[in-house]
C-alpha cells in the first residue's frame, strides 16, 4: 500500500490535470492539486465552483475525462469508491448517507469489507471504541442514528471513514447542519486527527472563520479552475470572500427600520407530536406582524421543525390554534394554505424541497401547479413556468446550463437557490425559512439574507430558523430561543445578547439567564 | 479488453435519449431471438424458419393477423392499466382481478336486460353496448380502488392487496359461471351464457372498435403525463412522495386515483376479450389464460419503461409472439410450451439489458493520449 510508509510533510494525494465535463459545464477544468500529510487543506468556492465533483473524483465516484492521481507517489486509477476505500481514501458526502433505523455500530460496520467474514459485533465494538478514544469522539456506539444530533452522525460519518482504514479523509460541508458548539467540538477532533501523520484532511466549506481557524492550505476555485493556492496565515476573510466569488464580500446586513403593521400569523398554545409520537411542541404562543423576522434559535431536535411544519399544515396540531390574517387555518390542507399566502422552505432540500428526477421548470412548478395562472383547465402552462425558471435562474445566480437540467446534477448550493428562489417569487405573507442559507456560498448567503429583508418592506413577515446565533442576531427583530419544544423567551432583536440567547438554546431559564 | 489498439471499457452513462433507449430495446430483442435459436437447432428445426413461421403467421397471415391484433388490443390495455399506478411509485399486479370484476359486471348488464334466458332476441345495442363497456370500466374500478384507497390512507402495500383481489375475483368468476351461478352456460360446459349476435362489439375490417380505445388511451396518457397538471401531481408522488407532500400533492387522493384510472383500463380490457373478439363473446372455461396473459402488461410496462407510446410496439411484439410462438409449436411438432419459453427468453434478455440503460461500452485508444486543448 502507497500510504503505509509516509511521514509527516509527505505527498500523500497528487491530482494532475483533472478535466470533468457534464452536459453543458465543465464542472473540473484541469485542476492541479496536492495534499500533504498531516496537513488540513481547505477547498473553498461559490456554489457550482466544482468542489463536490473534484472529491467525488478523488474518492472514486466519477472517472476524470482528463488528468492524473497520484497517490503515496503511484499513478493510480480508481473504477469505484471500493478502489479508493482499498488505499485508504475515506469521504463524507454533503449528503449525509446513514441508516436512521440501525444504531450507530451497524452503520459503522455496514458495507465494510469484513462484515460478511466477521460480524463479530464485540471486537468490531472495540476496535471503534479505541478509534473514537484515540481521536476524542465521544459517541454512544449502541444508539440508533435517529436518535443522535446531526453533529454526531457526522462523527459516525468520519468514524465510519477511520474504520476503513481511512489515511486521507474528504469531508464535503462538515459543518453545514452543524450548531456552533458542535462545530466547535468536530474541529476539535478534526485538528487531533491530522497532528496524527497519517489522518489528512482536505475540507470543503463556505464558513470562512472555520477555514481560517482549522486549515494550513487553502485553494480556491472558480468556475472548475483553481485561481489561488495560499497558506492559511496569509489569508484573511475578506480576501478568500473575493476570491471566490470575484467581488467585494460586506458580510453585514443593513437593515431598516420598518413601520410594525397588522398581526398576520397568531399562533395560540400550539402543541405538536413528532414523527416518533412523542411531544415535540409545547404550547407555542406568539404572534408575528408585517415587517417582522421570527427568529428562531435553537439546536436542531428542539421542536423547530415540528412547529413550522405545523404551521405550514404539513403536521396535525394536537392543541392550540393557528390565525393566519385572521383566520383561524387551523383545520385548513397545507395547499390551501400556499394558496392562502404562507410560502415554506424546508430545511431537507433533497428529500422534502425538490424532485431530483425532474427538471428544474417541473421543480419551481412544486410551489405553482396549483395557481390559476399556470394552469388552464387542468392543463399546466409549462411555456409560462419556463419563463419564471429562467427568471429565477438569473435573479439568484443559479449555475445550470438549462432550466431542463435535472435538480439531481445541481451542485448543493444551487439546488438551495432554486428552492429559495421558488418560494420567494410566490411573495407570501408569510415566509417561513428553515436553515435558509445552508450550504450557500458567502455571496449567495448574503444575497438571501438581504432577499428575506426586504420582505420586510412589502409587508410580509418571516420565520426565520437557524442554528447559526449570528445570522439571527444580525437579522432578526425578535430573538425566540426554543428547547425542547418550549419557547424560552421572545427577546426584542436589539436588545438580545449572544451570551443570554446560547445559554437558553441550551436549556437555562429565563430568569437565570437574564441575571 | 483491448482490441487492435483500442480500449474497450465499461463506462457509467450520464445521459439517456429516447432513441438509445429504444435501439437498446431493439439490440435485447434481437439477443433473445439469437439465443433462442440454440433452443429450435436443439429440436433439429432451422431457426431462420421457424423465425419466418412466428411472424408470418402472426403478423402476414389472414387467420394469424386478427389473433395477434386481439391479443395487442388486450396486452395494451393491460399495461397502460400497469403504468398508471406505476408513474405514482404503486404497483398494480392486480389487472388480472380488475379484469374479470370488468367482465362480470359487463355480463352482469346483459343479464339484467334478461339476456341469458331469451338469446335469440334483439336487443337495443347502442343502449346495452355502451352500458357493458361503463359497467366493466365501473366493476374494475371499484377493485382497483379498495387496494389504491388502502395504500393512501393506511399505507398497506398495493402489491399485496392486488394480489389477494386476483385471488378473489377468480373464484368469484369460477362462482358466478360454473355450476348453477347466475352466469352459467344453459348447456352447462364450465362457461358463461352467450353474447347474443345483436351485442357483438362493432367490427371494423374484423377488428373490434376496442382498438380504438387501446390506442387512444396510450395516447391520451401520453398527453396527461406530459402537461397536464393531475399528469405532473402523479409523477411528483412518484418520484418523492415526501416532497410532492410539501408541495400540497395529496397522498391519499393520488394512489386511489391511479388505481382507479388503472383498473379502469384493465376492466376494459376484459370487456375486449369477453364481449368483443369474434369467436369468444362469452366467459371462456380458459379465463385463467386470459389472467395470466395480463400479467404480461407488468412486463410491457417495464421494458417501454412507464412510456404508453412505447408500450405500442412492445405489446404489439409480445401479441404476436405469444400467437405466433403457439403456431410453430403445432405446425412443427415442437415440445408443448415453446411459445412461452420464447417469452422467458425474450422477458430476461430485455430485463437483463437494461443494465445498458445505465452504463454504456467505451471504445478509446489504448495509447495515452495527449489531452486536446
Ligand atoms: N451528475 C451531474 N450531472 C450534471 N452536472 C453536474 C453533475 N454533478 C455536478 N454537476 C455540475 O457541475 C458543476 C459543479 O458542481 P459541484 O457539485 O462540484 O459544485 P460545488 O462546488 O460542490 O457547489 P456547492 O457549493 O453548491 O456544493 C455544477 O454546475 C453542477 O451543476
Ligand atoms: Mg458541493
Amino acid at each position: 500500500m502507497p500510504l503505509n510508509n509516509i511521514k509527516h510533510g509527505d505527498t500523500v494525494l497528487e491530482a494532475k490535470g483533472i478535466t470533468k465535463r457534464f452536459p453543458g459545464v465543465v464542472a473540473n477544468d484541469h485542476i492541479d492539486f496536492e495534499i500533504k500529510a498531516g496537513e488540513v487543506h481547505a477547498i473553498l468556492g461559490e456554489n457550482g465552483a466544482g468542489k463536490t465533483t473534484l472529491m467525488n473524483i478523488l474518492f472514486g465516484l466519477y472517472q476524470p475525462d482528463e488528468g492524473e492521481l497520484f497517490v503515496g507517489g503511484e499513478n493510480v486509477s480508481f473504477k469505484s469508491p471500493l478502489d479508493a476505500i482499498d488505499l485508504g481514501i475515506g469521504m463524507v458526502h454533503q449528503h449525509r448517507k446513514l441508516v436512521p433505523a440501525h444504531s450507530v455500530i451497524e452503520n459503522i460496520i455496514l458495507g465494510h469489507p469484513k462484515a460478511g467474514k466477521i460480524l463479530d459485533l464485540k471486537r468490531a465494538e472495540e476496535e471503534i471504541h479505541e478509534l473514537s478514544r484515540k481521536y476524542g469522539f465521544k459517541i454512544d456506539l449502541r444508539a440508533k442514528v435517529w436518535q443522535i444530533s446531526e453533529g454526531e452522525k457526522q462523527l459516525v460519518e468520519i468514524l465510519k471513514a477511520l474504520y476503513r482504514g481511512a489515511k486521507i479523509l474528504i469531508l464535503d460541508e462538515p459543518t453545514s447542519a452543524l450548531t456552533p458548539i458542535e462545530t466547535e467540538m468536530l474541529m476539535e477532533s478534526i485538528k487531533t486527527m491530522s497532528s496524527e501523520d497519517l489522518a489528512i484532511v482536505p475540507f470543503i466549506t463556505h464558513k470562512l472563520p472555520i477555514v481560517l481557524g482549522i486549515s494550513e492550505r487553502v485553494t480556491v476555485l472558480r468556475h472548475g479552475k483553481v485561481v489561488s493556492r495560499l497558506k492559511t496565515s496569509e489569508a484573511t476573510m475578506k480576501r478568500l470572500a473575493r476570491e471566490m466569488v470575484g467581488r467585494e464580500v460586506i458580510f453585514r446586513v443593513e437593515k431598516e427600520e420598518v413601520e410594525r403593521g397588522a398581526p398576520v400569523l397568531e399562533v395560540e398554545n400550539l402543541s405538536a407530536l413528532n414523527d416518533k409520537g412523542l411531544t415535540a411542541l409545547k404550547g407555542a404562543s406568539f404572534s408575528i406582524h408585517e415587517g417582522e423576522i421570527f427568529g428562531i434559535a435553537g439546536i436542531s431536535g428542539n421542536g423547530q421543525s415540528e412547529l413550522v411544519e405545523t404551521i405550514a399544515g404539513l403536521r396535525k396540531e394536537q392543541e392550540g390554534k393557528i390565525i393566519f390574517n385572521g383566520q383561524n387555518i387551523s383545520h385548513t390542507s397545507s395547499l390551501e394554505r400556499w394558496q392562502a399566502g404562507i410560502g415554506y422552505i424546508p430545511a431537507d432540500r433533497i428529500d422534502v424541497g425538490s424532485i431530483g428526477e425532474f427538471s428544474l421548470i417541473e421543480n419551481i412548478l412544486m410551489n405553482y401547479y396549483f395557481d390559476e395562472d399556470f394552469s388552464n383547465r387542468g392543463i399546466l402552462d409549462y411555456k409560462k413556468a419556463r419563463k419564471l425558471t429562467n427568471k429565477i435562474i438569473d435573479e439568484f445566480g443559479v449555475a445550470t446550463p438549462n432550466p431542463e437540467t435535472t435538480a439531481k446534477c445541481l451542485s448543493g448550493g444551487n439546488l438551495q437557490k432554486i428552492i429559495l428562489g421558488r418560494v420567494l417569487s410566490r411573495k407570501p405573507k408569510l415566509i417561513i425559512a428553515d436553515l435558509p442559507s445552508q450550504g450557500l456560498d458567502v455571496g449567495a448567503t448574503e444575497f438571501i439574507r438581504n432577499k428575506l429583508i426586504e420582505t420586510r418592506g412589502e409587508k410580509a413577515c418571516v420565520i426565520l430558523i437557524s442554528e447559526d446565533l449570528d445570522e439571527i442576531l444580525s437579522m432578526s427583530d425578535w430573538v425566540v430561543p426554543i428547547y425542547e419544544g418550549e419557547i424560552m423567551d421572545i427577546i426584542p432583536g436589539e436588545e438580545a445578547k449572544r451570551e443570554g440567547v446560547g445559554a437558553m438554546m441550551a436549556g437555562v431559564k429565563l430568569e437565570e439567564a437574564r441575571s | 479488453m483491448r482490441i487492435a489498439g483500442y480500449k474497450l471499457t465499461l463506462a457509467k452513462r450520464e445521459t439517456l435519449s429516447g432513441l438509445q433507449a429504444s435501439m437498446i430495446s431493439v439490440l435485447a430483442v434481437l439477443t433473445a431471438l439469437l439465443l433462442f435459436s440454440l433452443i429450435f437447432i436443439q429440436a433439429d428445426v432451422n431457426p431462420l424458419e421457424a423465425y419466418k413461421e412466428i411472424f408470418d403467421y402472426a403478423f402476414f397471415n389472414s387467420y394469424g393477423l386478427p389473433l395477434t391484433i386481439n391479443r395487442f388490443i388486450f396486452l395494451l390495455l393491460s399495461t397502460c392499466a400497469f403504468i398508471i399506478p406505476f408513474r405514482a411509485g404503486l404497483w398494480n399486479i392486480g389487472m388480472t382481478g380488475q379484469l374479470y370484476a370488468g367482465s362480470l359486471s359487463a355480463f352482469a348488464v346483459m343479464y339484467a336486460f334478461g339476456v341469458k334466458d331469451a338469446k335469440s332476441a334483439e336487443y337495443p345495442a347502442l343502449i346495452i353496448i355502451p352500458l357493458m363497456i361503463l359497467a366493466a370500466a365501473l366493476g374494475a374500478m371499484i377493485i382497483a380502488s379498495i387496494a389504491g384507497y388502502l395504500r393512501g390512507k393506511y399505507n398497506v402495500n398495493e402489491i399485496v392487496v392486488t394480489m389477494m383481489l386476483n385471488f378473489i375475483t377468480f373464484w368469484l368468476v369460477s362462482f358466478m359461471i360454473k355450476d348453477g351461478g347466475l352466469f352459467m352456460n344453459p348447456g352447462g360446459r364450465g362457461e358463461s351464457f352467450e353474447l347474443p349476435a345483436s351485442l357483438y362489439a362493432p367490427l371494423y375490417k374484423g377488428v373490434p372498435f376496442t382498438l380504438i380505445f387501446a390506442l387512444g388511451f396510450a395516447f391520451f396518457l401520453h398527453w396527461l403525463f406530459a402537461k397536464t397538471k393531475l399528469g405532473y401531481q402523479i409523477r411528483a408522488y412518484g418520484e418523492n412522495p415526501t416532497g410532492a407532500e410539501y408541495a400540497g400533492i395529496s397522498t391519499v387522493r393520488i394512489p386511489l386515483l391511479v388505481f382507479i384510472m388503472g383498473g379502469a383500463l384493465a376492466g376494459l380490457a376484459g370487456y375486449h376479450y369477453f364481449a368483443a373478439v369474434p369467436g369468444v363473446y362469452k366467459i371462456a372455461r380458459s379465463y385463467a389464460f386470459l389472467g395470466d396473459l395480463a400479467f404480461y402488461g407488468i412486463i410491457c410496462g417495464l421494458i417501454a419503461q412507464a412510456n404508453p407510446i412505447a408500450a405500442i410496439p412492445v405489446a404489439l411484439l409480445f401479441g404476436g409472439l405469444t400467437n405466433g410462438g403457439r403456431f410453430v409449436q403445432g405446425k412443427m411438432h415442437l415440445g408443448f410450451g415453446i411459445d412461452y419459453a420464447l417469452l422467458g427468453v425474450l422477458m430476461i434478455t430485455l430485463v437483463a439489458f437494461q443494465f445498458f440503460y445505465r452504463y454504456q461500452f467505451a471504445l478509446t485508444k489504448a495509447e495515452k493520449e495527449s489531452p486536446d486543448v
